[in-house]
């Protein structure tokens, strides 16, 4: 048994060939006694997984072939909700609607964060306080983000940018700014943006952070100046960090509900619905659970194309 | 250590910061000022009078204190929920050997991509049939069941660490796997748990999609906040005051648990740095 063991069990040394047979025998028996304890360790976290993950996400495949409207007796349609939802004028505008948001929101943020984090690198005490002050707003409630905005953008005269505005000599171009659907999206782009800066400044600076000090020494030794440094040492060292906080927020944009949920609701005219607001839209306002639960998918394919990368490394990763 | 720093820099951060904190002093001022002195701006000072009348009306007039005990309620029941029974299965998934262990796990801790939104019609009509709507195991279960995805990822991640000789010596010395769970691993592994606990309560207390579609009486403080600040309501200054109600928790833990929210950040999204 030894002899067709051996050859697998890889670079073990001489020592496998006496042991081998019988640590094998050993860990089958573990891997078979520790089989009830394993389980009823995990029990608990597979029930929920189930309910919470695996029911829904084979149910929503199974709604998205129905056709579900309000208590209606369901009607089996196949492709039919996404031949609708291609056909759909609204739904494509929320396509739209999506790509524009995650693109803008992702890059003001991580560009944002990343910017700041660089500065931040090549004077990390004098500039802690304004790093907390940005990271702290993003540690306030996302639809609590949507009131704080809904004041900024208020289109009477207590509204703040109406205010700036006026007071820089533009003050023909107030108005309300949430109200006109070719201005709300870019309005909720920044409120949205603003609050997700936080998390890109905070990972990239503790990225740079990381940088080993001898590296930035020997730079300094040779004559190079702060400037320099950061535009050729911290800066492509950083890409990691960079990397991390592009996935979160790009994660983040597509996912996201909550501010939209609070500063325009998807108006006016359905300008600022992204899928993720969309869904909820037609399965919860309008009753069409199956329409929602395609619309759904397509969200989520989309967020699986962007997850790839990240699925393979922690796949790999997984022992 | 990099020779000195141009001088710009601190001042030009300030600056940037003043974009972000103005808005939301502006909540502030605009809670403890008559909303009349308001109508011109927050930062209007024709007249001065601070007055804690929105701090004192609010209460009567949005159900902010009841919110406030259902979302600690929802919040410290999901936390607690996830605390347990997270490293437990953290443990079983590093240390012990059992078929379907790499599927499962794979299943699991990839499962951290998945939007709310995903999940949330065919439970809607789950519960639905099974009279759950408005029960807080509605809301409760997919609290704990979808954090796993990230919570077990950061705890077996610190496991991976943790030196394999004394969970084999406790086994050799007689320990069954639950109580080597339980006797050694578990004494040992408090930080990320409590990582994970404090990333679990700020989740939950911010979710609003969730109790928003399986809520109907007992609504957590984000939906109560998300019903009353829609655009055409007028009294801001009582707005103010429910804004800063709400989100003053989880702000407050987020700031003196930031380095760790920063670490679970990385963690939950698949990088170990």
């Amino acid at each position: 048994m030894s002899e067709v063991a051996l050859p697998l069990r890889g670079s073990d040394g001489s020592n496998s060939r006496v042991q081998g047979g019988g640590r094998q025998r050993t860990s089958l028996r573990r891997w078979i006694a520790d089989a009830p304890a394993a389980y009823l360790l995990l029990l608990p976290v597979l029930v929920l997984f189930g309910f919470a993950v695996v029911y829904p996400l084979v149910q929503t495949i199974v709604l998205s072939l129905w056709d579900i409207k309000g208590l209606g007796k369901p009607r089996f349609i196949g492709a039919g909700n996404f031949l609708a939802l291609v056909q759909d004028a609204n739904f494509r505008q929320a396509a739209t609607t999506t790509l524009l948001w995650t693109v803008f929101t992702t890059a003001i943020s991580v560009g944002a964060g990343w910017g700041i984090a660089l500065l931040c690198a090549i004077a990390p005490k004098q500039t802690l306080i304004p790093r907390v002050i940005i990271f702290a707003a993003f540690g306030v409630s996302e639809a609590v983000i949507g009131y704080v905005w809904l004041q900024v953008y208020r289109g009477d005269t207590a509204g703040l940018l109406n205010a700036i505005l006026a007071g820089i000599g533009l003050g023909n171009l107030a108005h309300a700014w949430l109200g006109d659907a070719k201005t709300a999206i870019w309005c909720l782009i920044i409120a949205y943006s603003w609050a997700q800066t936080g998390l890109p400044l905070l990972v990239i600076f503790a990225a740079t952070q990381q940088i080993s000090r001898n590296v930035l020494e020997a730079a300094y030794v040779d004559g190079a100046t702060p400037m320099g440094i950061m535009r050729h040492i911290i800066a492509p060292l950083s890409m990691p960090g960079v990397r991390v906080a592009l996935f979160i927020n790009l994660l983040g944009s597509l996912r996201a509900f909550d501010t939209i949920y609070v500063l325009t609701g998807g108006g006016p005219v359905r300008s600022t619905e992204t899928i993720g607001y969309f869904m909820f839209r037609e399965s919860f306002t309008q009753f069409k659970l199956g329409y929602g639960a395609a619309a759904t998918l397509i969200l989520l394919a989309a967020v699986l194309l962007v997850s790839i990368p990240a699925i393979v490394q922690r796949t790999k990763s997984t022992t | 250590m990099i020779g000195k720093s141009p001088a710009w820099i601190p001042y030009f951060t300030w600056l940037l910061a003043i974009i972000w904190v103005v808005p939301l002093v502006g909540i502030l001022v605009t809670s403890i000022r008559p909303e009349s002195d308001t109508l011109l701006g927050w930062w209007n000072l024709d007249h001065i009078e601070l007055t804690l009348r929105a701090w004192v009306e609010v209460w009567g007039k949005y159900k902010l204190a009841e919110g406030f005990w259902v979302t600690l309620e929802l919040a410290g029941i999901a936390t607690i929920g996830t605390m347990i029974l997270t490293p437990a299965a953290a443990y079983a998934f590093q240390f012990l050997r059992f078929p379907f262990r790499r599927t499962l796990l794979v299943i699991i801790i990839n499962a951290f991509v998945l939007p709310a939104q995903v999940v949330v019609i065919p439970l809607f009509t789950l519960w639905r049939q099974m009279g759950l709507i408005d029960n807080i195991l509605a809301v409760l279960i997919p609290y704990v069941g979808l954090s796993f995805a990230w919570s077990i990822y950061l705890v077996k991640n610190f496991l991976e660490d943790f030196p394999r000789e004394l969970v084999e010596a406790s086994r050799i010395d007689g320990c069954g796997a639950i109580r080597s769970f339980v006797y050694v691993v578990l004494p040992n592994s408090l930080s990320p748990i409590f990582a994970v606990g404090i990333l679990q309560f700020l989740f939950c207390w911010n979710s609003l999609l969730i109790p928003l579609l399986f809520m109907r009486t007992q609504l957590p403080l984000p939906v109560v906040f998300a019903q009353i600040s829609g655009m055409y309501d007028a009294n801001w200054d009582l707005r103010a005051v429910a804004a800063i109600v709400t989100t003053s928790v989880p702000l407050l833990v987020f700031l003196i648990f930031q380095r760790q929210f920063a670490g679970g950040s990385i963690g939950t999204s698949g990088s170990k740095e």
